[in-house]
């Protein structure tokens, strides 16, 4: 499948799938990146430019903390992972998001 | 961390993140099989602008940054660029505002305002005798009873008293004229005051026949002993007694007045001053704490009715009075000062109107721009917060310069007002200046900012097609008030300044009686203990009279004991023949003058004969006000005049003939019945006339090295011309007449501004509708004449709506004005046409540049 135009992303769907990704494990930036393509089965690209201006929104939100670590080969980078406040705007925004989709999911089914 | 610092080391961070990220992603594509070439070139492909990314990250954490702060500067300094004539009547019409207001605020603080210098100064009266029945204008006090009054008061901590006299201060090469303070027991703990240097007097000194000593003022110590520190022992030289220097007072002290150099006690227990009809103090008390000026006067007058009856003579025959210390001292400056204020304030009103005006125009004219951004994406936050920091921007640089111009108007009123009551107190208050820069300020940001969120309520769509639709006359009353409002400030303050103007222009031109020009006024010293041996006095200065007239050059010269014209009040009653007639109370001004007083003032002598050189019998003139209004008119030559009550001074004698009316109380006050007393010794150290060929001070040296060889020991001082002292004396009308002038330009050519800058927006909005009429065959000249008829509509109505207004308040300047009405019909008249003609010519720069719009360039922009 296309992968879908960066326009089509939901407003307010990135932080949610930045969230819910690094609620796997400590991420850097890249890495973000590309789980969120490989577990979209490549439908969801990030932009570098949504991306880094996001990250950084979050950590000053608070949702994210960072520090730099040496990743798998040996080079420093920036791992972001979910705070104690994140933790609950994930499931918060996981909540919102899945009412919406069942609410539209309910639209699409309907009848003709 | 400083914000800049953050910032800078978080750039590097997003740096690092990214070459991290791009690094990975070459991998990632060396890994896939690409060339390193490749990936790194696919790779830099693929992450995108670098900077644009930086830019976003940067933009997360910029606000509330410092980072904002110079954003938004950087967007002022672009807005100042770019519309530099706006900025300018903006920051100019602050400054002004803010400036006049700051200054003439200060002044009012600390001449009205703020208590005198000395410690709780609410406390401190001055306390007047007064003859029941109104016989004698004296109010100087005896020592004796002072010293009753000090003692039989309980509502005051205690009462003194002080006289000056001026003497020659011996110690020195030459003689110099020293002005003495002779002060009552107390004079220091009422004011109280401690000496900076050496001590007070003690009692000992306050007795008759105690050691001889002085405590001098700050300015004569740096004078005359250049701030030396061991002056406790030096000696002063006064007359034939030598005196011991106590100490020396604190700078700023000057009480009487600045002219004091030396204090020294006057004793009430000396012989002869021990009469109880004796006048000679200037009394001041301080009431006791928590006492109120009206119980401390109850206890006064209680106290005089019991010294009534113990000395039923004189004591009987006198009341009390008394006034804050304060008002003796600002005297009527306070009202100058009010007024003034009021003006001010209506400028800053008119500074702050126009702000609104301009900044309405303005941001009217950006409505398109605004919603050009909103709808591009700007947030409703960001055009606010930008509109506000260029009205803020603005704000602050006009404050600035306000302030620049308050310190300047401070120095100009050091200079203007030399001779105003406390104006070397007088320094910028920065609590008002503040209060100034507050008020524009927010006004600024209300207009400002009030249609910046209209504009983006608007929604851009509505923005959008209200621009193209190239007529927005719909907005424009608002505008129109507002300089509506200005012109009929403006009209008032120039009405007020008109009258202001042209009462002094009639007091320029007034016909004095005598003729102020060519004389010259000194004073020789003298002391009032010479008064014991009064014929030698009067000798001496006949002597050095008739030295003076026989000085090539010298026309005449004549002795006076008031100078004619300078303010200054003396009436008395009379009786005529001997008889006092219960009925009509003969009251006229008392004064004291010499032989070839008349002829060198030339006061024409009407009928009988002038003072003569050499008279032993006491001899009076009258001018005709008196003879018209008491004695028959010019028939009442011989008759015997005498003071209903004999004071110090007396002035009995037999007409000896009438003179011409003459404005000797002042040159605003119509010629009062006068009595001339032909004595050339009123005072020790008369005020000299002397009336010369040419210039009066050209003069100077040669008048004062002949009465240097006639009296070796003795000074001459306070050498001028006559006129000096009559434009000195009108010094606060001057300066009040000056600023009000002043600021009711400033007013004008607000409105100017105010009108010039809404018109031109005007045309500039209505440009292609102009365009479109010339196009369709319209004359360039109906074109300028629509412009400026609407223009000046408006200022004929704010003229209307300002006459009324200054006709309603100029009941405030009625006790000012001199000779003019204050309904005076040229002035209104004249200030009508002044706006008009003003108006006319700030309508006509935009109204011709309409006409002038080239059809075919406005319509292709179309």
């Amino acid at each position: 499948m296309a992968p879908l135009e960066k326009t089509d992303l939901l407003q307010g769907t990135l932080d949610l799938l930045i969230l819910k990704v690094v609620a796997l494990g400590p991420v850097h930036g890249y890495g973000i990146a590309q789980r969120i393509r490989q577990i979209s089965q490549d439908v969801l690209q990030v932009q570098q430019g949504s991306l880094y201006p996001a990250l950084h929104r979050l950590e000053k939100r608070g949702w994210l903390a960072a520090e730099w670590g040496e990743s798998e080969n040996g080079r420093q980078a920036k791992f972001y992972r979910l705070s104690a406040k994140g933790r609950k705007q994930l499931a918060s925004e996981e909540q919102t998001w899945n009412r919406l989709a069942g609410a539209v999911g309910l639209i699409l089914l309907a009848e003709q | 961390m400083a914000w800049w610092k953050r910032g800078v080391r978080r750039d590097e961070t997003v740096d690092r993140e990214i070459a991290d990220h791009v690094a990975r992603l070459t991998e990632d594509y060396v890994a896939q099989g690409m060339t390193a070439e490749e990936a790194r070139r696919r790779a830099g492909v693929e992450f995108g602008g670098r900077e644009q990314v930086k830019q976003a990250v940067r933009e997360v954490h910029l606000w509330p940054l410092g980072e904002a702060v110079v954003f938004q500067l950087e967007a002022v300094l672009r807005f100042l660029r770019k519309a530099p004539g706006f900025s300018l009547a903006v920051i100019l019409t602050l400054a002004l505002g803010i400036g006049a207001n700051s200054a003439v605020f200060s002044a009012i603080d600390t001449i009205v305002l703020r208590p005198l210098a000395f410690p709780h100064g609410d406390e401190l009266v001055r306390i007047y005798q007064h003859d029941a029945h109104g016989r004698d204008a004296n109010t100087f006090v005896a020592p004796q009873r002072l010293e009753d009054w000090n003692r039989l008061t309980s509502t005051f901590a205690g009462i003194t008293g002080y006289y000056k006299d001026d003497l020659s201060e011996l110690s020195g090469p030459l003689p110099e004229k020293v002005t003495l303070g002779l002060v009552a027991p107390r004079f220091l703990a009422v004011l109280g005051v401690a000496p900076a240097l050496g001590r007070n007097f003690v009692p000992e000194e306050e007795h008759w026949g105690g050691p001889a000593v002085v405590l001098i003022s700050h300015a004569f110590w740096l004078r005359r002993f250049h701030g030396d520190a061991n002056v406790l022992s030096r000696k002063l030289r006064l007359g034939s007694t030598s005196y011991a220097i106590a100490g020396v007072m604190p700078e700023g002290f000057s009480y009487p007045d600045r002219d004091v150099d030396l204090w020294t006690p006057s004793a009430p227990d000396a012989p002869f001053a021990l009469r109880r009809d004796a006048t000679w103090f200037s009394v001041i008390g301080r009431m006791k704490p928590g006492i109120t000026p009206s119980q401390a006067a109850a206890d006064l007058a209680t106290v005089q009715q019991q010294l009534g009856r113990q000395f039923p003579k004189p004591d009987a025959e006198l009341t009390t009075s008394m006034e804050p210390l304060k008002a003796t001292v600002i005297g009527d400056v306070g009202k100058s000062l009010w007024l003034l204020y009021g003006s001010v304030s209506l400028l800053l009103l008119i500074a702050c109107t126009n702000i609104a005006a301009l900044l309405l125009a303005r941001t009217a004219e950006r409505e398109q721009e605004i919603a050009i951004r909103f709808s591009l994406g700007a947030s409703r936050r960001a055009i606010a917060l930008q509109l506000l920091s260029e009205v803020v921007g603005l704000s602050l640089l006009g404050g600035l310069a306000g302030i620049g111009v308050a310190a300047a108007a401070m120095k100009g009123f050091h200079l203007l007002a030399e001779q105003l009551p406390r104006a070397s107190e007088v320094h910028l208050n920065w609590t008002v200046a503040g209060y100034s820069l507050a008020c524009a300020v927010a006004t600024a940001v209300l207009c400002g900012l009030y249609p910046a969120l209209r504009a983006t309520r608007l929604g851009p769509a509505n923005g959008l097609a209200a621009g193209s639709r190239g007529q927005v006359s719909s907005r424009n009353p608002m505008q129109w008030v507002l300089v509506g409002v200005q012109v009929t400030l403006a009209v008032m303050l120039l009405t007020g300044a008109g009258l202001l103007l042209r009462s002094l222009d009639r007091l320029g031109h007034v016909d004095a009686g005598f003729d102020a020009s060519h004389v010259l006024t000194l004073q020789v010293s003298g002391s009032w203990g010479e008064t014991t041996n009064m014929p030698a006095v009067v000798q001496r200065i006949d002597r050095t009279l008739d030295g003076l007239r026989t000085l090539p050059g010298v026309e005449d010269a004549a002795t006076t004991g008031m100078l004619p014209g300078v303010p200054g009040k003396y009436q008395n009653e009379f009786k005529v023949d001997g008889k006092l007639d219960p009925a009509r109370k003969v009251l006229g001004e008392s004064r004291w003058v010499s032989a070839g007083y008349f002829s060198t003032m030339h006061i024409p002598v009407l009928a009988g004969q002038p003072c003569s050189r050499a008279s032993t019998n006491p001899e009076v003139l009258v001018n005709r006000a008196f003879a018209n209004l008491y004695l028959n008119g010019t028939a009442g030559v011989g008759h015997v005049i005498e003071p209903a009550v004999h004071g110090d001074f007396e002035a009995t004698g037999t007409v000896r003939g009438i003179v011409g009316d003459a404005r000797e109380e002042g040159l605003n006050e119509p010629p009062a019945p006068t009595v001339y007393s032909c004595y050339s010794a009123p005072n020790p150290f008369p005020n000299y006339l002397i009336r010369t060929k040419g210039d009066p001070m050209a003069m100077a040296d040669a008048i004062r090295k002949r009465i240097h060889a006639l009296e070796p020991a003795r000074s001459v001082f306070a050498v001028m011309p006559l006129e000096q002292h009559l434009s000195d004396a009108f010094t606060e009308d001057r300066v009040r007449t000056m600023l009000l002038t002043v600021f009711a330009l400033c007013a004008v050519g607000l409105a100017c501004i105010g009108l010039y800058g809404t018109l031109s927006y005007l045309v500039r909005v209505r440009q292609r509708e102009v365009g479109v009429r010339l196009a369709l065959g319209a004359m360039r000249r109906q074109i300028v004449g629509r412009f400026l008829l609407q223009g000046l509509r408006v200022v004929a109505m704010g003229s209307a709506a300002g006459i009324v207004a200054a006709a309603g308040m100029s009941r405030l300047l009625r006790g000012m004005l001199f000779g003019v009405s204050a309904l005076d019909p040229v002035t209104y008249a004249s200030v009508v046409g002044v706006i008009l003609a003003v108006a006319a010519i700030a309508c006509c720069v935009p109204a011709v540049r309409a006409a002038f719009v080239e059809p075919v360039k406005v319509l292709r922009e179309e």
